[in-house]
């Protein structure tokens, strides 16, 4: 296989593999802890035969388009950096599956645990492995996501559940400004793949979007990476089981901030605002961690704040932008993955053994577990940066660079001094876990007694403490050649000379060493008076802060949906009116003044009079719109009227479907209006009715200033357009039909989708209600005993057929003459309503299909069949095919694939039509079964 | 068009406007609720029908083939229109709507 098709393997298997260990659990816990393991080694194994290439100073590049107009593609690149944290990956998650199988409890069946770790294995690979900057920020949020699951693995504790929504809301928020800043930084750079961006730096860095891509892109880097202040969700993440700190809180995740730093370094690195947000961050949070975690009486709160420390001196290395203090950077995200990754398993091993985390009670474990204790006390070493250990040489790294930085020429003191001030506290916490945890006394009231773990429960810890021996004294050797690459790859560029030695002679960062060691052994002799001063310090607690700002976040967004959504429709519809009346009075007067109105059509008697017809009834509906039924009589006016308007202007098929609407809504609202009292209660105030009264009228003449401004202004429409395509480009002469199904078909498409939600929310709303019919009238008489005429029930029997036949004919000729599937359907409703009028509910539910949301799911396949059938011909959606047939009787009718079109929308039109009438019709069968 | 088709068409015409004058009239005039149902029943049926019919001569004569939307039409009428009546009255019935109680002779006095 090409090398970079290993490359998309690598992810394929991570993911598609993920699932392994929840099938395997039924099976027993080992297998699923053998699958975890068995993904990872085959990730190495496919990874090995790329490690060659990378080493000699290639990258592998590999690219399949995924949605190139947005520039997103499936293209990975491996070189040092990515093959340096890909082996930081799988090596430490192979370990870790290791502890884990022993670590969590036994009733636990780990399919689910490991499962997740896979998950975040496989997005980290991810992470890591992108070329292109957006399928990086899918993969960072996957990681955001898999580690969210992974802290709240004890599901059932509430401190579990809101420490991962603490990390999740701050990773995921700054996920987010990440994504901002990467589209951003995509904009200027002109591409998303990482080859064009890195190239690009110097344009990058004078583009005036610079600033506002760096901040956002660096709030993701510093929200993952636990930066100050966005630190406070680390500490609290320790609530998730130790093998998930190690992997994800101290190896692999957290370091995903730094990746970013690191791997965008080229591009983004080289100003003077790079320099002083990411080094002003990294060198606040590499000091305010570290005083904290000297604090901490939880050791595993002491390595979550020394975690975030040493992140913050990564960070602070990056941020020195010197090119020798990117490859310490790089130095020590290895240096610290491997010591703290071991430190934290060997706590999770004490934790594990005595039942608790808190160092005033754990004391003296040396002589209960003597091995563990030497392992951890080599760690801690390495933490403290004592020298033979590979924290020794990256801290040495990084006292050298901060002594005589170029920056800091007036006070060159500032920066070592600083530096030492770190070393000083990060000794003092690495003393106070060797010394509170291994020694001082005897253990206090512990819950367990305390015994050496079992054997491949320690093996981990101690291939990691080799490791940290073997890079301590052997450097050039063993970490040297992937520290080169990596550096490179960060860099792009030659090296500067460097050398990797224990003893560099006796100068200034040796110095400082001695101090910070000599200073953190007598920070730690003083510590019962520091602690006593903490004590009395305010202490603030980043949960309950959250958990407040949390709170009031949704309380204050409840509020204020209350007040704006109190389930009253009058406000709805008057906050509706002032917003559409405050939008058209500042359009109407911030338009340039408009060329005077032209009155294209001069008034007649015959619309004068229908107009004023019109005014009427709609006014007898205001006066009497508490005599429903009276009401509805005067909206049936309203709606004749303006059929004949649309008669008057020559527009036959709105008239015709205006008619239909009509029938089936006033038959649809006396049935339902059954059920309401036949007048209503007169409730609201004058005031109300002033206001609304205002607002109705205002809304009224900026309706119709609106319509007058339109009628009257002179311009082109796309009417003509449509009138002379109709039948070259749609294959049918009645240009209206053929704009619903053809040239606006996808609108059509939208608009019976709508159509068949409302249907189907009628049924919803519906279904289950009884509502009690009246059973007299207004003046107290009983409805008449004969239910169903039998002279009704007979004579409209056979006007069914009818019905039917004119329906079918409406349909065929739509295309031609007015007609088209949604009047087809609507007279097909009224005649069904018809015969459910006629003779009852029981009658035509007997007779009508029950399913009836399947026949509209059916008009909607049609409909959008046909549409996607056009692909198949490689036309675009909705393209539509066409041609005519003559038949007897009937004449030519048009046979388009617009005509399957069309009967999609009448078969949505039916079923809606149908569904409210059976839903309604039920109610009544309801009340009918009951007397 | 020859001179028989458009005699024929004119008296239906004249026929159909006749009752609907007459169906007008009586809906006016008439006394009460049930007598003045007759009125547009008569007006509906036939005076709407010879109107269609008319329609239906005049387009199978003047175009290719018979016209047979007005003959649909008149069967909707004849089927609708006296159930509609047949309803309003045993709806007033049903709400015991007053009756005229003098007679009315033929002569119209």
């Amino acid at each position: 296989m090409e090398p970079v098709h290993l490359l998309i393997a690598i992810i394929i298997v991570a993911f598609a593999a993920s699932p392994l260990p929840l099938l395997l659990q039924r099976c027993g816990r080992g297998y699923a802890a053998l699958a975890a393991a068995l993904v990872m080694a085959a990730c190495l194994t496919v990874l090995a035969p790329l490690v060659a290439p990378v080493m000699g100073g290639t990258t592998l590049l590999a690219s399949f388009a995924w949605l190139p107009d947005w520039g997103l593609a499936l293209s990975f690149r491996l070189d040092g950096l990515s093959l340096m944290f890909s082996l930081l990956i799988l090596g430490i998650g192979l370990l870790v599956t290791l502890y884990a199988y022993y670590y969590l409890p036994k009733h636990d069946t780990l399919g689910r645990f490991y499962t997740l770790l896979l998950l975040f294995m496989a997005a980290m690979l991810g992470v890591v492995l992108s070329e292109n900057l957006l399928l990086l920020v899918v993969f960072w949020e996957i990681t955001s996501l898999s580690s969210f699951l992974l802290i709240s693995y004890k599901r059932e504790s509430h401190e579990s559940r809101l420490a991962a929504r603490i990390a999740f809301a701050v990773t995921g928020g700054g996920g987010l400004a990440l994504f901002a800043g990467v589209l951003l930084l995509g904009h200027i750079a002109g591409s998303f793949e990482l080859t064009q961006v890195l190239a690009a730096g110097e344009h990058i860095r004078n583009h005036d979007l610079y600033a506002p891509m760096l901040i956002l892109v660096l709030l993701g880097a510093f929200t993952k990476s636990a930066q100050f202040p966005f630190h406070f969700w680390l500490p609290q993440a320790m609530a998730a089981p130790t093998p998930v700190s190690a992997y994800l809180h101290s190896a692999t995740m957290v370091k995903a901030g730094v990746f970013l730093l690191a791997r965008l370094h080229p591009a983004l690195a080289g100003s003077e605002l790079w320099f002083w947000v990411v080094s002003g961050t990294g060198a606040i949070t590499l000091v305010y961690a570290a005083y904290i975690a000297f604090y901490r009486y939880d050791f595993k709160g002491l390595l979550a704040y020394s975690t975030i420390s040493h992140l913050g001196l990564i960070t602070l290395l990056f941020g020195l932008d010197t090119r020798l203090s990117a490859v310490a950077g790089v130095f020590h995200i290895i240096n610290h993955a491997i010591f703290k990754a071991s430190l934290f398993m060997a706590a999770g091993i004490v934790d594990h053994e005595c039942g608790t985390r808190d160092m005033r009670r754990v004391n003296g474990l040396f002589k209960f577990m003597p091995v563990t204790a030497t392992l951890a006390i080599v760690a801690a070493g390495s933490m403290a940066g004592v020298p033979l250990l590979n924290g020794f040489l990256s801290k040495e790294m990084f006292f050298a660079e901060t002594v005589g930085h170029p920056v800091f020429d007036e006070m060159r003191w500032l920066l070592p001094a600083f530096a030492t001030l770190a070393g000083i506290l990060a000794v003092g916490y690495s003393a106070r876990f060797i010394h509170d945890v291994f020694f001082n006394g005897e253990p206090i009231d512990l819950p367990r007694q305390p015994h050496e773990p079992p054997r491949w429960m320690r093996a981990p810890v101690e291939v990691l403490v080799v490791l940290c021996l073997l890079v301590g004294i052997f450097p050039q050797w063993s970490i040297a050649p992937i520290l080169h690459v990596a550096a490179s790859a960060v860099l792009q560029q030659e090296l500067p000379a460097f050398h990797l030695a224990v003893w560099h002679g006796f100068n200034a960062p040796f110095l400082m060493s001695l101090v910070a060691l000599g200073g953190g052994i007598t920070l730690y002799a003083l510590r019962h008076p520091l602690y006593a001063f903490y004590e009395r310090l305010p202490s603030v607690h980043a949960s309950i802060v959250f958990e407040r700002f949390h709170n009031g976040l949704a309380g204050f967004s409840a509020a204020l949906v209350n007040r704006l959504d109190n389930a009253s429709l009058q406000r709805y519809l008057a906050l509706f009116f002032t917003f559409v009346l405050a939008l058209g009075g500042w359009a109407w007067f911030s338009a340039p003044a408009s060329p005077l109105p032209v009155v294209t059509q001069p008034a007649d008697a015959a619309s004068i009079v229908a107009l004023l017809m019109l005014a009427l009834a709609a006014a007898g509906v205001v006066v009497l719109h508490r005599q429903r039924l009276a009401a509805i009589v005067f909206a049936s006016v309203i709606g004749l009227i303006v059929a004949l308007t649309f008669v008057r202007f020559s527009a036959p098929d709105l008239a015709l479907t205006q008619l239909a609407v009509e029938v089936v809504s006033i038959v649809l609202l006396l049935l339902a209006l059954h059920y309401l009292p036949p007048a209503s209660p007169a409730e609201d105030s004058m005031q109300r009715i002033m206001r609304d009264a205002a607002l109705a009228s205002a809304a009224g003449v900026g309706l119709g200033a609106a319509a007058y401004a339109m009628l009257t202004s002179p311009f082109e429409t796309i009417s003509n357009f449509y009138l002379a395509q109709s039948v070259p480009g749609g294959g049918g002469s009645n240009a209206v039909n053929v704009i619903l199904v053809d040239f606006r078909g996808f609108d059509t498409l939208g608009e019976i989708t709508v159509l068949a939600m409302v249907g189907l929310a009628a049924h919803a709303l519906l279904d289950k209600l009884i509502l009690q019919a009246p059973t007299h009238d207004a003046d107290g008489r009983l409805w008449a005993r004969e239910r169903h005429p039998l002279f009704l029930q007979m004579l409209m029997r056979p006007l069914l057929p009818l019905a039917l036949m004119v329906s079918v004919f409406i349909f065929l000729r739509g295309h031609n003459l007015p007609g088209g599937g949604f009047v087809a359907g609507l007279v097909t409703g009224v005649a069904l309503i018809l015969q459910y009028l006629a003779s009852g509910i029981g009658f035509a539910a007997a007779r009508l299909p029950q399913r009836l949301p399947l026949f509209l799911a059916a008009g909607l396949a049609a409909a959008a069949g046909i549409g996607a059938l056009s692909w198949l011909f490689g036309f675009p959606f909705l393209t539509t095919a066409h041609g005519h047939i003559t038949l007897p009787l009937i004449g030519e009718i048009e046979l388009a694939s617009a005509l399957v079109f069309d009967l999609g929308v009448y078969l949505v039109v039916v079923s809606v039509v149908l569904m409210v009438l059976a839903e309604l019709g039920k109610l009544s069968l309801y009340h009918e079964e009951k007397t | 068009m020859n001179l028989v088709i458009e005699f024929v068409v004119a008296s239906l015409i004249l026929l159909g406007a006749a009752f609907a004058l007459l169906g007008s009239v009586g809906l006016a005039r008439l006394p009460d609720f049930f007598t003045r149902l007759h009125g547009p029943t008569k007006a509906t049926t036939l005076g709407v029908g010879a109107m269609v019919l008319a329609s239906a001569v005049y387009f199978t004569a003047t175009q290719q083939g018979f016209s047979l939307h007005e003959i649909a039409v008149m069967v909707f009428l004849f089927i609708t229109a006296p159930v509609s009546a047949h309803l309003l009255a045993k709806a007033a019935l049903h709400r015991s709507a007053p009756e005229c109680s003098e007679e009315i002779d033929d002569a119209g006095k």
